[in-house]
């Protein structure tokens, strides 16, 4: 049997698609047998990334303004999630990681988004350029416990 | 999502059902901020029991009701806390200004 796994997904960057992202990549990470707290981890990080693009990288909710999520699983069961958007981009991604920095205070957005997910995720980088778009990259080792 | 309230001698209850995500605190920070001010409580408990899922956007939403809270001298408690909010609350250090309860 082959291991390792791929998916690719593509969906406009809107508020209900939040749900979606989140409980689409945590059903492919099944397959490594996570625990329930993995899958927790998961769903949170993945949550984090695309709302950052649903709220930050579009001026509107169009049909046309679309986040690409793909999902690796390898030999090792390390699960790869990257969460890409086509928008306006980060035009200083160091003080975007800062705990509670935000762009929209007004908003009550807390900043704490990239914290969250290095808090849940084993690796992250974030690779973005202003006026093209942002792209997410989150690692997890995944279900160690679960295999012999 | 869906929010259920009581209120009695100055405490409002706010019980929260389902997902806190972004999508959600869009409607939910008005609702709440709508009962906080036709209620006038001088102490306010969310509870999250039946909460399946929260990020860093109903942080915002909590530390928000928290700041108007306190401004007016009320306070806000945190009651029956899911192990994966409380993860993304200890996570973000929510709990150095909203107390937990059981």
């Amino acid at each position: 049997m082959m291991n390792g796994n791929h998916m690719k997904m593509e969906i406009p960057a809107l508020g209900k698609n939040e749900s979606f992202a989140r409980n689409a990549v945590a059903g492919f990470a099944v397959e490594c047998s996570p625990t329930v707290s993995e899958i927790s981890d998961i769903k949170t990080a993945v949550s984090e990334a695309v709302t950052n693009a649903v709220v930050h990288a579009y001026d509107a909710e169009r049909a046309e303004n679309l986040i690409e999520i793909c999902a690796d699983i390898d030999d090792d069961g390390t699960l790869t999630v990257s969460v890409r958007d086509f928008g306006r981009g980060i035009e200083d991604v160091a003080a975007a990681r800062e705990p509670f920095f935000t762009t929209k205070p007004d908003d009550e957005r807390s900043g704490m988004g990239f914290t969250v997910i290095e808090t849940f995720m084993d690796e992250l980088t974030v690779d973005s350029e202003p006026g093209k778009g942002t792209t997410v990259v989150m690692r997890k080792r995944i279900g160690g416990n679960a295999r012999t | 999502m869906s929010i259920e309230s009581r209120s009695e001698r100055g405490k409002l209850t706010v019980a929260f059902c389902g997902d806190i995500d972004e999508f959600a605190c869009r409607t939910l920070r008005g609702e709440i901020d709508a009962l906080i001010l036709e209620k006038s409580p001088s102490e306010v408990v969310f509870d999250l029991k039946n909460v399946t899922f929260v990020d860093s956007t109903g942080l915002g939403l909590i530390l928000g009701r928290y700041k108007k809270l306190n401004a007016s001298g009320g306070v806000l408690r945190l009651k029956d806390v899911p192990p994966q909010v409380d993860k993304v609350l200890r996570a973000s250090g929510v709990y150095s200004v909203v107390e937990k309860v059981k």
